[in-house]
Formats: structure tokens, sequence, C-alpha cells
């Protein structure tokens, strides 16, 4: 059985994000299997489950990096039409550039680390093609301070920051834009507790001042918690079970869920 | 007189042409000769870079250029460029190959035998000063062996496909003119393998001996053992147009295939060339052996070897450092004197 | 039966030296080259009787299209006489059979190291520049493949990108001379190790450009009438060499590119770079009426 995410809605708008039938396999390995969900403008997926569960993996296809073997995914924006999967390599790259930002687990992923930290950031709008250098160094300086950088750093290169910090930056590089839709993987992993707590803490205001639609990837339920309006569980591939978050947490249906939400508290 | 200035540039170019030539002196075919009787694994390491077999054009090249290697390379590599190209001879199986010396460091014995061959390998390496003091040195005769060691050798790794052990590529049966050349097509990544091994074929030996030796020290995955080495002569068959096949005669060359685990089977690595060069070989076939899952961008992969083994690209460009710069030297001055300058102003503004 | 019932009789070379299918192959790539401006295009660079790295490139351009009418132009650093060019010349005279001048307005064909003639060139002419690394992206992207990768995704934030640090870093833009550049709006070329001063002049040029290089084995045009436009931010316009305000020791001209002259005193004298236009202007000014072409420089700036 498949659990899709449309649940009930206070607000009528039409959903931003929607994947359908998504599925991949690696060789025999079954990556991801049949997977839908809905996002709506403005609000935060939270994707939790196990190392294995495929969540990465869904991430990644939500920002064009791989295509699965099946499935559709579509986003309500003005001119976009049709499965973004179907674009050619030049649409696909042209839209992750623009309309969607990513957060990675692994800054080194996410950035270049040896240029600087608003450098990192003008990369992005110089691919939307600003071509004014004033409005560069301003929009980058923006970025950054909205992310909750310490604008004295400003230029210095990732390489020599904290990993915090080094979120922060690819943070700002995400939202330089203002994109339609923020991706982020493990996004505080590997941090220190009380870093993770202060990057959580931005991203809550990041999210509540600009309502931009997330989807976060964790493990960690208690970022899940913290951060989503929505809950999608997911297990070796397969969804097991999606809703509210306030549902999920006081509610489990599926034995995995409680499971879950019963060890961690 | 300045590098550039004067309109003396022609005449100045000529002098130096003939002071180089001065040193060296006549030049004719009895020195030639002698060089190429004198000579031959010198000779042979030129044809192979030069990709270019023929032993009288390599003696006069040297002759020419007093032995200077770079230089010696280049005059035949641009001879080739103007020689036409009368058509394909046929493969050479392995089996058809005259064979003078094949050892295999992987078996203590193997079917055919350890054939030794010509080699220092095993020489005491005296220099034979008695020589200078007027005392020629005459090398000692070879005895024949009883029994001559067998002339055609099957090979080492058809024993070990055979038993399991390797899987061998599929042999290319492609042809002729449609085998691809890569002194007629660009060089392009990730190359064709006929590229790959004709690059390895004309490298320099200095320059893969470097990269080789330091995938042999770690710098690459896998540790070679030489499987087979061979220096053998292999007869051209070439077809005329009227479909007489005759033989235009036999060329020496070189191979060497080195192996290393890689899980539960072994790894292949393989380079040839033309003359006798085991060291250009059994480094080439160890880069080789490591170029398979190499990095995209690492010194271990394909296009970082191929493009640093060049010698006669590397060479020249290393010499080009002596042509003027001083335009692009001036531009950067401005750039330089511009931004320090700019530095001093601000603290006053 | 021999190999010499195979061929013809045997010559020491081919005209222009390079064998039929050399020239097949560069026509070829050529053609490409100006059909899709400012690309670089792969090709099967020979060798021929000068080392790598000093022009074979170019010199290979050059023997592709030479006939024995061909006015032929040599220059490096913008001088005929210097040791280099002095020795491409002669090869190509020798080769062919055509005549050779040092004079701009003469040529047919220019091969230059590093500089472009400061008087206008023609629909007519062909200039032909020798380039040491064809690859623009060299600098955030060692690997060739990947970044031939680049250019077909147009992926060009990297190079937009180190323009920003250098600002960033030292005020203004530091790139010296192969100054990356828009071709027709598509591809990012440089334009070889020319200075500054030398780029605004292939912008809409009545001219064709060649650019090749030997030993890296790739070849790109620009057509005439094409677009060449330096990567700049909107806001920082493009800076050539502050050579607008020299004079010329030799010759007295004034406002082009000059080569520096570092004097026994410390101080510094100036030569004009293009040797064959100083030159005409000390005849003219000695009276001898040599015709000196328009230039694209007037009162040492850029007139278009």
């Amino acid at each position: 059985m498949t659990l899709t995410l449309d649940g009930p809605r206070i607000v009528k708008t039409a959903p931003l994000v929607q994947l359908r039938g998504v599925n991949k396999s690696y060789g025999s390995v079954v990556a991801l299997c049949d997977v839908s969900a809905t996002v709506y403008p403005g609000e935060v997926l939270g994707i939790v489950g196990e190392s294995g569960s495929g969540k990465s993996t869904l991430l990644r296809m939500m920002n064009l990096e791989e295509t699965p073997d099946a499935g559709s995914y579509t986003l309500d924006l003005p001119d976009l039409d049709g499965n973004l999967f179907d674009l050619d390599r030049f649409a696909r790259r042209m839209l992750c550039a623009t309309r969607i930002g990513i957060v990675y687990q692994n800054p080194h992923l996410g950035l270049l680390m040896k240029n600087s930290s608003s450098g990192n950031v003008a990369e992005r709008l110089l691919v939307a093609g600003e071509r004014r250098f004033a409005v560069l160094r301003e929009k980058a300086r923006a970025a950054l301070a909205a992310s909750e950088f310490p604008l004295e750093r400003l230029d210095a290169p990732p390489i020599e920051l904290s990993g915090g910090m080094q979120q922060r930056v690819q943070l700002a590089k995400a939202i330089a834009l203002e994109p339609a839709l923020l991706l982020l993987d493990e996004p505080t992993t590997g941090l220190d507790v009380s870093v993770q707590a202060l990057v959580l803490d931005t991203l809550k205001r990041l999210q509540r001042d600009r309502h931009i639609t997330m989807v976060i990837v964790s493990h960690d339920l208690g970022v899940i918690r913290t951060l989503a309006d929505r809950v999608m569980v997911m297990r070796r591939g397969a969804v097991v079970e999606a809703g509210l978050a306030d549902q999920i947490f006081q509610d489990p249906q599926h034995p995995y869920t409680q499971q879950l939400v019963h060890a961690k508290l | 007189m300045a590098y550039v200035a004067t309109r003396g540039g022609e005449r100045a170019i000529e002098q130096s042409e003939r002071l180089f030539r001065e040193v060296m002196g006549a030049i004719d075919a009895t020195r030639v000769a002698e060089i190429r009787a004198a000579m031959p694994y010198l000779i042979d390491r030129v044809v192979g870079e030069a990709s270019l077999y023929d032993e009288d054009l390599a003696a006069l090249a040297l002759a020419q250029t007093g032995g200077e290697l770079y230089e010696a390379v280049l005059l035949l590599r641009a001879w080739r460029t103007t020689q036409p190209r009368l058509g394909v001879a046929a493969p050479v199986e392995q089996s058809d190959l005259f064979t003078h010396r094949r050892i295999s460091a992987a078996f203590k014995d193997i079917p055919g035998g350890q054939v030794l061959g010509p080699t220092l390998d095993y020489s005491h390496r005296v220099l034979e000063t008695d020589v200078l003091a007027g005392t020629p040195f005459y090398p000692p005769k070879v005895d024949p062996a009883d029994t001559p060691a067998p002339a055609y050798q099957p090979s080492v790794s058809a024993w070990q496909a055979a038993n399991d052990l390797v899987d061998l590529p599929e042999p290319d049966t492609t042809k002729g003119e449609a085998i691809p050349d890569v002194t007629r097509e660009p060089l392009l990544f990730p190359s064709k393998r006929a590229h790959t091994l004709q690059s390895l074929a004309r490298a320099e030996t200095g320059s893969v001996l470097a990269l080789g030796y330091a995938a042999m020290r770690g710098y690459g995955q896998a540790h070679p053992t030489v499987n087979e080495l061979r220096l053998a002569e292999a007869e051209v068959m070439v077809m005329h147009p009227s479909g007489t096949v005759f033989s235009a005669g036999r060329v020496k060359v070189s191979q060497a295939e080195v192996v290393s685990k890689q899980g539960e089977t072994l790894g292949l690595g393989f380079a040839a060339t033309f003359g006798w060069n085991e060291v250009k070989c059994i480094a080439a076939a160890t880069l080789d052996l490591n170029a398979k899952g190499a990095p995209k961008g690492s010194a271990t992969e394909e296009e970082f070897f191929l493009y640093h083994t060049e010698g006669v690209e590397a060479s020249g460009f290393c010499i080009h450092f002596k042509l003027p710069h001083y335009v692009t030297f001036q531009s950067s001055l401005d750039a330089m004197r511009d931004a320090k300058a700019q530095k001093l102003k601000e603290p006053a503004e | 039966m021999s190999l010499a019932s195979l061929t013809k009789p045997w010559a020491p070379m081919s005209y222009g030296f390079l064998d039929a299918s050399a020239k097949r192959e560069l026509r070829r790539k050529m053609i490409k080259a100006v059909c899709v401006p400012g690309c670089q295009m792969p090709y099967a660079s020979r060798e021929v009787p000068m080392a790598r790295g000093w022009g074979t490139g170019g010199l290979q351009v050059s023997l592709t299209l030479i006939h024995p009418q061909m006015r032929v132009k040599v220059i490096d650093q913008g001088a005929d006489d210097s040791v280099n060019a002095a020795s491409i010349r002669r090869f190509l005279a020798r080769v062919s059979g055509a005549p050779v001048t040092l004079d701009t307005l003469e040529a047919d064909l220019i091969q230059s190291r590093h500089r472009i003639p400061e008087e206008i060139l023609r629909e007519d002419q062909v200039l032909v520049l020798q380039v040491p690394n064809p690859e623009p992206l060299r600098s955030v992207q060692p690997n060739m493949s990947i970044a031939r990768q680049m250019h077909g995704d147009a992926d060009y934030g990297r190079m937009w990108l180190q323009l920003y640090e250098q600002i960033v870093r030292s005020g203004r833009v530091m790139q010296g001379a192969s100054y990356p550049s828009m071709v027709n709006g598509r591809h990012v070329m440089t334009p070889s190790p020319i200075p500054r001063w030398d780029v605004p002049k292939l912008h809409m040029a009545r001219h064709l450009t060649i650019l090749s290089a030997g030993r890296e084995k790739r070849i790109f045009a620009v057509p005439p009438y094409t677009r060449v436009e330096p990567l700049v931010f909107d806001d920082v316009p493009y800076r050539v060499e502050d050579h607008g305000g020299l004079t010329c020791y030799r010759s007295g001209t004034k406002g082009f590119f000059m080569n520096e002259i570092p004097q026994g005193d410390g101080s510094s004298a100036y030569e004009v770079s293009d040797s064959a236009f100083g030159v005409k202007a000390i005849r003219t000014r000695e009276g001898k009426g040599i015709e000196m072409g328009e230039t694209w420089y007037k009162d040492g700036a850029m007139t278009q």
C-alpha cells in the first residue's frame, strides 16, 4: 500500500511540489519503491528514516541530480510545465541553479572551499546571470546576514571556518536567489550539539520570515520535530507513514514509526 | 643586442645554428653507419619515441643533432609528417612474434621456458677503462645452447585465462584503415583503447619511467608483477591493392604485460613499442594497469599520464619559455602597478 | 612485388610541407571553428620542423592556407625581426615560395605570437594567432575533458567567480594578457596571450582571426563581424594597459602599446611594440611618404 501526503489542509492552496510513483533501483538493490509526496507552499516537509531508507536519494532526485526509473516530479511555478525528470540537461541545470536551493550534510559537496564565502554565494548569482559587481556584493552580504553568518568573515574561505559557519555559507548560497524550494540533507548532522541548536534556530527564523518551502531530511527526530509541518517516514526505499507532524509524533500508526518515536522519547 | 629589437635577428639565428653544428663537423654516410652499428639501443629508443621504424634515419637524426635526443625525435616525427601513408599492415599475433627474449616474474617456469636472451640484467656494471688506455674490449663469443630456445612462444596470460585467473580483453578484430590512429585524430578522453596503446608506444621513456615509478612506489593503487616481458621481431605483412600479400620486412618490438590482484582476478596492464626498450614497456604497462578506476582529475588517470609523457610536446613547451614573453609580462606589470597604486590611495581617502 | 610499387617517386616534402591528409584535417577543423565562433575544435596536430610550444599550431594553419601568391607577415611580440618570427617567416617562404612582407597593409596572411598589429585589418586579410593554452577555464579546471563539458553546458560561473575574487582581493581585475572573452554571445575563449589593449580589436572586426594551439591540439576562430566581449561586470569597466599617454622614444608615435625598456639610471624608456609601424612612422617623419594605415586606437583610445 502506498501512502501519500494528501492529508487535510486548512488553507486551500495548490501544492507546490508533487512527486508521484518514484521508483529507482541500482542493479538488484531497490533504493526507492513507489514513493509519492506532496508539499504545499511555505510548509516544511520532514523526511525521516535510518540510513538506507532512501531519503537522501529522494532528495537528490528533487534536486534533479539523478533521474528515477519511473515517476513524475512537478513544481507549480509560472513557467514550468510537465514532468521535471524529462527535462533536458540544460533545462535541468538552469532549474537547479536558479529555482532550487540545497544544503548538503558535507559542506565540501556544496561549497568551493578555497574561494571566499561571499564568492560562494556570488557564484550562484553569477550563474543566474547577475553581472553587477555591487549587486553581487550586496546580495551576498544580505544572504549571509540572513543566515546569521558573522559578516566580518565575509571573504574568508570556507576551509578556514568552523562546521557551523560552513553550513551557514551553504544556507546563504541556497537562499540567495529566493528559491521556490529549499532542500536540506542532514544539515546539522556532525555539528556540535550546541551549534546544531543555533543552526536550527536560524532555519526556523528564516522559514518563519520568508515562508520558504522546505524539504528536510534527517535521521534525527528532534530536528524534524523542531522544523516540520508534515512528516514522511521512510524505510528501505518505501514510505511507511505520512501525515501532519503533530499526528505522527502524538499518534503514530505504523509499528516502525511507533518504534522510532518511542525510542526518541 | 636586444633579444628581439634589432633587424639583425635573421643573421643572428643563422649564426647560432652554425655555432651548434660546428662541433659535430661534417656528417657523412660513414658516420651514420657507425652510429647505427655502435648504438643499437639508443636507435631503438629513438625509433620508438618517433613512432617511425627506420634505423638509418634514426642514426642520421642522431648524427645531425649530435645526440640531443629531443631534437632527434622531433626531426623524425617532422619527417614522418611529410611521408605519404601507403597502407596498414596486418595485425601481429603473439604466437607469430619471433622472440629473442621472454621472461616472466609470475612463475618460476613457463611453457616455452624463461628465455633470457640479450640483456645486461646479470652483468657487473664495471667501466672498461682499459679501452681508453689502448686495449680494445672484445666481447666473449656466445656458446650456443644444445637445443635452441623456441622462436615462438605462447603467452603466459593464455595459460592464466585457461585457469580462470584472468579475464583477457575481447580480441579487437578492427582492421586496416578502420583502426583509430592517434596521429590522424585528436586524442579525446575517455580515450579509445587504440589511442592509449599508440600513445604509450610513442611516449618519452624518461617521463613514462617517472610517472610509472611514482605509481609503483604507492601513488598508484596496483602493485605490478611482470607477467611477461618480450623482446621480439614482428613481420610487417602488407597487402598490395592487387591482392598479393607480402612481407615488407621485420621490425624489432618490445612489450610488457603486468598484472596485479584485483579482488578475485588479476588486473592487466599492457604496453608495447618499436625497438627494444624494457624500462619504457614495464613502466608504461604499470601506468596502464593503474588507469582503470583512477579518479577523474587525478595523476594516475589516462588523461594525466598520456598528456604528460608526450616528449616532443613536453620538451617543446619547456624550452618555449626561452621565447620573449615581454608583452604578457608588461600586461601583468600594468595590473600589479595599478592595484598597488589603488592601495596607496585608499588610506588618504 | 615491393613497397615502391605502392607509391609515387619519393620527394622530401609536399608543397607547404604538410601532406594532403594534414591539410584536409586542418581545413575541416578550421571550417568547423568558423561555424561555431569561439568554440575549441580538437584536431590531429602534426609535428612540423619546429619545437612544440613555438608556434606549430599557427604554422599548421598558415601552411594550410598558403599559396605561391600569398603575401605573408610574421611577428612575435609585435616585432617582425624577433628571432622566432624570423625563423617562421623563413620556413614559410622556403616551403611555399610565397612572398614575405613586413608591412601590415600589404599582407594577406599575418601569423602572430601575442599581438595584433595597430593598423586596422581588412576583410581580405587573415590573422593567425599562436596559442599556448587554448583553455580559458584552465585555472579553474585543469582537466581538459571536464572543461570541455563546461563549455558545452555554458557553465562559466567559476570563471566569473575568479574575476569577482580578484576585485575583492586586489580592488580590480588582475587578469593581465589572455583576457577571457565571450564570442558571439555563447562560448568563452582565450584570445591568446595578447594584451588587454588588443582584445577590443577583435570585436566586430572586418578580418577573420584563427587561433591555433599545436601542442594542445585545438583550433578556434573569430569570424568577421562577430562579437567578442571581454568578461566584465556591468559596473566595473574593462581596462586596457595604461599606455594611452606614452610616447615611443625612437619613432615619436604616441598612444600605442609600448615595450618598456629599463634604463641604466632606474627609469624606463618606451618604444612602440608594433615595430613595423614604428619604422613606418620614422620613415614618414623623414619625409619618405610611406602609407600608414588607419589605426584602431587614436590619441591613445579605442575608436570603436
